[in-house]
């Protein structure tokens, strides 16, 4: 995972396999990425292939903190793959900004 | 003493060695020597002291009329005091009056002793070890003399480097053993691995390994460390350490090349060392790997036998900033991927290129199997064993899958990875398109937490993945656990269904008293019911 900041907003990278394996590892970290100071957070899912419910309850996870502190989430989300069907299903877009890339969601949360 | 006593008695000493070295024990041995070298020069005492490994210290091994000097595991510094000047100089040294001499072994003032001589213990040039005889009167050694005690000092030596050459094989034997790895067994993939250690060094610099990743890929490696002995075993321990740790980090071929070549900087400055780590997935069909200086690994897929055109590359420690690169490449199930070090391909007066045909042809017309592979490529390769190198070889193949696929999983969330990718190697056999297989394997992973997670509890268990194809096309997953199920709780395990019901076109739980099955079903050719 690779986080970068664009002034007040972070973007979390997750790249291969977003698995119950992955997960636990990723979780504070994600969890952490988000400062005081921050709007939002954007996490960047275009060059994950997988994500499995486990990696699906972290997003909702994610969601929830940041809602409390009434900051925002958006997810970049690369079409047409498993990752795009997966969220779909589960209606991730109930929660959290849903983008097809970066600068949207950035636009969106900044 | 006339030519022809002094000749009658270094035959006696040279009979009692030549006997006991065939069955004596190595202190026994030198033992008798000793008694020997007492009675023929007429002398008080008489010492052999071996050098430690460090080649920096003497200690005494055997003693007649100074046993305490090996009781007291008096330790003696080569280049000092009597024996360690003989062991430094390499030559005979006599001491005369020990009273005007330095000497740092207190026991020999303490015994009385008046005059010493003492000859190296010599193998190939290199020093083993220091004999000395005393006496506690004033004595002056003849030529003669001399030479019988340097005759005795040379058996012992041969003995004392025999015995050390065995215990250093069984060593390297160990180390060596050690360092091959126990191949993991992974379903429906063929390992096999054969290491032939080099005729004379005995310890090698080659190895290979094999290791299933987290994400259930399997990572292959094969490498030399140039050079022999332990030193350069040594050094391929901690590579093929160094290996797998980068690698289980999750790392592509490239980049775990790229940072073993700086650890081998790091550790060993101007060493080098050849490698090819490829991952292999079943799932995807998919080969990748990268090359350091190595002969490029052969593929055997259908009829056609090939080496993988791999760009040049440099070895590992040859260059400060070397970025290596990974080359894709399909990977049909039924194809057989082989590793191999240049110890199997290299003959005197020969170049590399027919080495390199030799091993192409005979694996083209060998049989599948691979364990018969491996033994053919030995018997044919290295008839008489390796040469002055050793030689590795490791081959891996995915084995065709049957038309129904059945096969168990201990229960253990590390399982899905693995049971993840046979299916979906079994989907793209039955001709599934990319999404209907990363569909049903996100599935079957979901029912089979379910059942980890809710069946077993603590104990172990097990997990069975079926997967069987209609006549219309439709595929039936089944994932059966053994054990008592409980409704799953939680948001996850909710989403866990969700993404199982959204992902197929139906799925259905039955509940028995002797497990629960979870049977997903998709007609292949159509868009998911999602």
């Amino acid at each position: 995972m690779r986080v970068d900041y664009h002034d007040l907003v972070g973007v979390a990278s997750l790249s291969g396999e977003f698995d119950l394996v992955q997960v636990n590892a990723l979780r504070d970290r994600l969890l952490g990425a988000v400062r005081n100071e921050d709007h939002g957070l954007v996490v960047d899912l275009s060059g994950a292939t997988y994500i499995d419910s486990v990696g699906v309850s972290l997003l909702f996870e994610l969601a929830e903190r940041l809602e409390e502190r009434q900051l925002r989430l958006a997810v970049v989300i690369p079409e047409d793959g498993l990752v795009d069907r997966v969220l779909r299903i589960v209606n991730l877009a109930s929660v959290a900004a849903i983008h097809p890339n970066v600068d949207g969601a950035l636009a969106d949360l900044g | 003493m006339s030519d022809r006593v002094a000749a009658d008695q270094l035959r006696d000493l040279q009979r009692i060695t030549d006997a006991a070295l065939a069955y004596l024990p190595l202190e026994a041995l030198l033992e008798e020597l000793l008694v020997r070298a007492v009675a023929i020069l007429n002398v008080d005492t008489a010492a052999i002291l071996i050098l430690e490994d460090d080649e920096m210290t003497l200690v005494p091994r055997a003693a007649k009329g100074l046993e305490e000097e090996v009781e007291r595991a008096i330790r003696i510094p080569v280049g000092r005091g009597f024996a360690g000047r003989i062991a430094a100089t390499r030559q005979p040294v006599q001491i005369r009056d020990l009273s005007k001499a330095e000497v740092v072994n207190p026991i020999l003032r303490e015994k009385g002793l008046h005059s010493l001589l003492g000859v190296p213990l010599l193998v190939e040039g290199g020093v083993v070890g220091v004999l000395h005889v005393g006496t506690l009167t004033e004595r002056v050694f003849n030529e003669d003399e001399k030479e019988l005690l340097q005759s005795a000092a040379d058996r012992a030596a041969l003995a004392i480097y025999s015995r050390l050459t065995e215990r250093e094989r069984g060593l390297a034997d160990s180390l060596q053993r050690s360092l091959m790895p126990r191949l993991p067994e992974l379903p429906a993939v063929s390992l096999a691995g054969r290491y032939m250690p080099a005729a004379a060094a005995r310890l090698g610099g080659d190895w290979y390994d094999a290791f299933q990743l987290p994400d259930g890929r399997l990572g292959l490696a094969i490498g030399d460390v140039v050079g022999h002995g332990f030193h350069a075993a040594a050094i391929m321990g901690q590579l093929r350490s160094g290996l797998r740790a980068y690698a289980l980090d999750g790392m592509g071929p490239g980049d775990v090349l790229s940072k073993l070549s700086r650890l081998l900087r790091q550790i060993e400055p101007g060493r080098t060392a050849t490698l090819v780590y490829g991952i292999l997935d079943a799932h995807g069909g998919r080969l990748t790997v990268a090359a350091a200086g190595h002969p490029p690994p052969l593929v055997r897929s259908g009829e056609e036998t090939s080496y993988v055109d791999m760009p040049p590359s440099v070895p590992l420690g040859a260059s400060r900033h070397v970025l290596y690169d990974d080359l894709v490449l399909e990977h049909s199930p039924g194809s057989a991927l082989v590793l191999y070090t240049d110890g199997l391909l290299e003959r005197p007066g020969e170049s590399l290129d027919k080495g390199l045909e030799r091993l192409r042809s005979l694996v083209g017309e060998s049989e599948e199997d691979l364990e018969h592979l491996g033994d053919r490529v030995l018997d044919v390769l290295l008839p008489e064993g390796a040469g002055d190198d050793d030689a590795a070889l490791l081959m891996v193949r995915a084995l065709p899958l049957d038309a129904e696929l059945q096969e168990g999983f201990p229960a253990e969330i590390e399982s899905i990875p693995g049971m993840r990718r046979l299916l979906g190697r079994w989907l793209i056999e039955v001709g599934a398109t990319r999404p209907e297989i990363d569909d049903l394997t996100l599935a079957a992973a979901e029912a089979a937490a379910n059942a980890i997670e809710h069946a077993y509890g603590l104990a172990p268990g097990v997990v069975e993945l079926r997967a069987s194809v209609s006549k219309d096309g439709t595929v039936t997953v089944l994932v059966r656990d053994f054990g008592n199920w409980r409704s799953p709780r939680g948001a996850n395990r909710g989403r866990g269904m969700m993404l199982m019901e959204g992902l197929t076109d139906a799925v259905e739980v039955i509940r028995r008293d002797e497990g629960t099955t979870v049977e997903l079903s998709r007609k292949l050719g159509v868009a998911a019911a999602a």
